[in-house]
């Protein structure tokens, strides 16, 4: 088991490494720059952004630069916040003037007093906050739903769990936000259309410092808009792996030695039909907690989404490499995670 | 007797205003609406005034706070004026800090900001100005632990004032190449910033000469009616050395200076919080005295918070915003909606709308196509049924109001316009000259990646087709990637862009565009490079005079001769409308419209 995890925390590194370069030539193959403008900056100043961020030098260089900059950890005597240039994530102090620094992901192209590590420590909190709580509302939803529509197949429960999830599928946040702030936010004006309830500085660097109803008023609707098109893929995904798991052989089994009803569905149908659902967890909850670009725009949340499409657009390199870096740990992590789970789902599997 | 009890009552009521109106935050006793009755001894007889109360009478409860959307999404760029060059950064640096001259927001005229000055021409026939700095403005910032604004003490414990170093350290960290300043190119007017700036050049031989502590020289390589603007400009303001470079009691904080805690300026708010990508806070400057131009805010702070147009919309609705900006989709409504619509306000922006020409490529290298294409845009209906902003059909390139631009009033045939019959004419005498039809023409409209601009597009496809029976061929791409196509060797016949105002010049717009290597006529070498692909020696001749002349209705007159060769002569570009700005006020906000892209709020009250 142990050796399980270090191996694959080893290929997580591997998966960064092949992501960045990927991303690192694509991103350079597009056409345009960062300091290309509708009103066109004259070629000189162009010369002088790109010596300042080093996009003079071969695009080699410039990854090598990159990599050292986000692997290898240094020990000097600089207090971390002071410069843009050398901002990083990680800072341990360990003597009175001997600090412990490690990953720099550069600083932000069009946000200039701003690194991409800045980024995360003030956006991400948010997405994560959010996308926690939109998963919650996706099991808490599709999980009982699809369970219910399961078990009384073809039933008025059944079609009714199954419609909730096809109005969530296919109502997207585009519509189903403008059309909640609408209701609860403009008309009945219970609660506030935009905007978010905490901000930094992070209790642990995730969490908010107050958790009252200011806080909660914020979350309810961009949560609820957020995790219902997710609760409706589980929800189909749950009745459909638990009407397969009910014909096994080993629940007529069950039922054959006179184990109680109840029992039979909770230890060994529910438990094992979960298998399938815990899979599109771990990318779901990637893509939530990084934060969701739609949502974050509708309801003027601060979260991380919107850094993955600006960066893009505005040919933001560090802000574009530190955000698909940031996804692709987050996903390498829920994978492993899931993998742990289905031991425990499934006593047949064990990792050696 | 009775006089005597009348005086009384009068002067319990006067009394019982001034106390009402100096108490901070007394529950009003009365409702706002009910008339308020005054009675005024003249002369011994009583007389009895019934009035409604002025909207500024309640007592205010609690600091008057604006809510204002960016009505864009995304945190603020930068709050670094030698960086700045967005309207959103501006819009806060404006209210933060004052440059050295200041232009009233409405009427574009140029006031005294933090000088006066006075101008000169040198034996060299440069502009020489000589500011005269206030020498009664602190430094301040905001302080969390006592939650007001403070003055800013050097390391010594004196307050700093605002001097001409302080002005002078922006001009040359702005033009420094180390700063890498996306805007420095608006100073380059100035004598050896230029060199400075891109080549070789010294900071030494920059013309920013600090003579005194308040008083600051710079020399202009040519006079020009809109030098003094350019030494106003944000890439001009004040900044604290001393936060970012540090000194012997700051650390050096270098481009963060601008961050919450660590921000310093001058003028009518401070900075007070910027939580990026949600709000950023800005209190009232208790200590900026009040100028002509630069008045004493009225309201306590402003709540300038990072949304979209949709969402602030829902927020200004719900009434949590105090002004918005109305998405297209829901103009209809609040036009046909009896209380929003009177909440409403078209008012001009200075920005224009236009399709280039690339005047080398096939087809559109002869101007009657050019011309007939142009004629045949029919720019009202297209305002009317597709943009809906109430816009205004553009006839020429420089907005009208803009300094030494021709308006409507004074010019109302230059230009081009909507005629189908002469384009038709136009085109088939080309057709006929060429032995081609019209569906034969190959041309290429290309946008950049957007619902608006496909929507123009479109529209402007289907008049085409209707009028001249051209059938022209869409193609979107990028927006980064469209501003390498259309500035390159492989420009596309017909392609779209805006420009909107630095400074409100028709220079700012004509010049800096469509001189020989402007913006949207960039060279290389000397020779043209994309964009619209054009010379014309008399246009540049006529903009050149334009530039010196000092007799505003000479300029004008030049500048409307220079338009009339651009969109009618040679036809170069097809101006198809000038932008307005559509905003929704709460009745409680007595304001004023900014016409270039920025609000002065420290003239904005709030009546609640």
């Amino acid at each position: 088991m142990g050796r399980f995890v270090a191996r694959r925390i080893l290929y997580m590194f591997a998966v960064i490494l092949v992501v960045s370069a990927i991303t690192f030539g694509l991103m350079h193959a597009v056409p345009g720059g960062p300091f290309e403008r509708e009103k066109p900056l004259p070629p000189e100043i162009i010369a002088n952004l790109e010596k300042r961020y080093h996009l003079d030098e071969p695009l080699l260089m410039q990854y090598g630069r990159y990599l050292y900059e986000i692997f290898i950890p240094r020990i000097d005597s600089n207090r971390p916040g002071l410069s843009l240039e050398n901002d990083f994530l990680i800072n341990i102090r360990l003597g009175e003037s001997t600090w412990f620094h490690w990953m720099n992901f550069g600083p932000s192209y069009s946000s200039r007093s701003r690194t991409v590590n800045d980024i995360f420590r003030d956006n991400l909190p948010v997405s994560f906050q959010l996308g926690i709580m939109a998963l919650t509302v996706a099991i808490l939803l599709g999980v009982p739903l699809g369970i219910i529509a399961a078990l009384k197949q073809n039933t008025i429960f059944d079609y009714f769990g199954m419609s909730v999830a096809i109005f969530g599928v296919s109502v997207p946040v585009i519509v189903l936000g403008p059309l909640l702030i609408w209701i609860f936010g403009v008309t009945l004006r219970w609660l506030p259309p935009t905007g978010w309830g905490s901000k930094p500085p992070y209790v642990m660097g995730v969490f908010p410092s107050t958790m009252g109803w200011d806080y909660w008023k914020h979350a309810i609707m961009p949560a609820v808009a957020l995790g219902l098109g997710s609760s409706a893929i589980i929800a189909r995904l749950t009745r459909a792996s638990l009407l397969q798991v009910v014909r096994e052989d080993y629940i007529r089994t069950a039922r054959a030695k006179g184990l109680k009803e109840r029992l039979v569905l909770t230890r060994h149908a529910l438990k094992n039909s979960l298998i399938p659902v815990v899979t599109v967890l771990g990318p779901m909850f990637a893509a939530l907690v990084t934060g969701t670009f739609v949502t974050e725009i509708t309801f003027g949340i601060p979260g991380m989404g919107r850094y993955f499409v600006t960066s893009i657009t505005n040919r933001d390199y560090p802000v574009i490499m530190g955000t698909i870096l940031l996804y692709a740990v987050f996903l390498v992590v829920a994978n492993l995670i899931v993998d742990l789970l289905y031991a425990f789902l499934d006593p047949r599997i064990r990792y050696e | 007797m009775r006089s005597k009890f009348f005086m009384i009552t009068a002067a319990l009521i006067v009394f019982s205003m001034i106390l009402g109106a100096c108490a901070p935050a007394p529950a009003p006793t009365t409702g706002p609406q009910e008339p308020i009755v005054q009675t005024v001894i003249v002369e011994g007889t009583p007389i009895v005034i019934t009035a409604t109360p002025p909207p500024a009478e309640p007592p205010a409860a609690g600091p008057k706070v604006l809510n204002y959307p960016t009505g864009g999404p995304g945190d603020i760029p930068t709050l670094d004026p030698s960086l700045a060059s967005d309207t959103t950064s501006v819009q806060v640096l404006e209210e933060t800090f004052v440059g050295l001259t200041r232009l009233d927001e409405t009427t574009l005229e140029l006031k005294p900001g933090m000088a006066t000055w006075e101008s000169e021409i040198n034996d060299e026939g440069q502009e020489v100005i000589t500011f005269h700095i206030r020498d009664d403005i602190p430094w301040v910032k905001y302080d969390a632990v006592s939650d007001s604004v403070v003055q800013v003490q050097d390391c010594e414990g004196n307050v700093r004032m605002v001097t001409a170093h302080d002005f002078a350290y922006t001009f040359l960290r702005t033009l420094d190449p180390a700063t890498g300043s996306p805007y420095a190119y608006v100073l380059h007017g100035i004598v050896g910033a230029e060199e400075y700036n891109t080549a070789d050049g010294a900071p030494e031989d920059v013309a920013v000469e600090v003579l005194d502590d308040y008083t600051l020289r710079i020399t202009f390589k040519q006079p020009a009616a809109f030098n003094p603007f350019i030494a106003g400009l944000w890439t001009g303001f004040a900044t604290p050395k001393w936060v970012i470079e540090g000194d012997d009691c700051n650390d050096p904080r270098g481009d963060r200076w601008t961050e919450t805690g660590f921000n310093q300026s001058y003028g009518p708010f401070v900075m007070k919080e910027w939580i990026h990508d949600a709000y950023l806070d800005m209190v009232k400057n208790p200590f900026w005295p009040g100028t002509e131009a630069v008045p004493v805010p009225k309201i306590d702070m402003v709540h300038y918070v990072m949304l979209d147009a949709p969402p602030a919309f829902a927020e200004y609705e719900a009434g949590n915003m105090d002004v918005s900006n109305i998405p297209l989709a829901d103009m209809d409504r609040v036009m046909a909606d009896p209380t929003l619509s009177q909440e409403v306000n078209i008012g001009p922006d200075y920005c224009t709308y236009y399709l280039g020409f690339n005047t080398k490529a096939p087809v559109v290298d002869d101007v009657r196509v050019r011309r007939a294409l142009s004629m045949a845009v029919d720019r009202q209906a297209l305002i009317d049924n597709v943009l809906k902003g109430g816009q205004e059909p553009a006839q020429w390139f420089s907005r009208p109001g803009l300094i030494a631009s021709p308006t409507m009033e004074t010019h109302p045939d230059l230009g081009i316009k909507y005629d189908p019959e002469q384009a038709k004419a136009l085109l088939q005498e080309y057709l006929d000259e060429t032995g081609q039809t019209a569906d034969q023409l190959q041309i290429t409209y290309m946008f950049n990646t957007s619902a608006a601009h496909q929507r123009i597009a479109e529209t402007i496809q289907q008049m085409w087709a209707d009028t001249l029976g051209i059938t022209v061929n869409l193609v979107n791409q990028e927006w980064q990637v469209y501003l390498d196509t259309v500035k390159s060797e492989d420009t596309p016949q017909v392609w779209r862009l805006g420009w909107c105002m630095d400074y409100p010049d028709a220079h700012n717009f004509i010049t800096d565009n469509f001189r020989a290597g402007g913006s949207a006529n960039p060279a290389r070498g000397g020779v043209p490079y994309g964009g619209v692909n054009w010379v014309n020696e008399e246009a540049e001749e006529l903009m050149r005079q334009a530039m010196i002349e000092s007799d505003p209705a000479k300029r004008v007159d030049l500048y409307a001769q220079a338009e009339q060769i651009l969109v009618y002569e040679d036809a170069v570009i097809i101006p198809v409308y000038w932008y307005t700005s559509v905003t929704v006020t709460k009745p409680y906000v007595t304001r004023t419209f900014g016409v270039g892209g920025q609000e002065h709020w420290e003239k904005w009250d709030l009546n609640k």
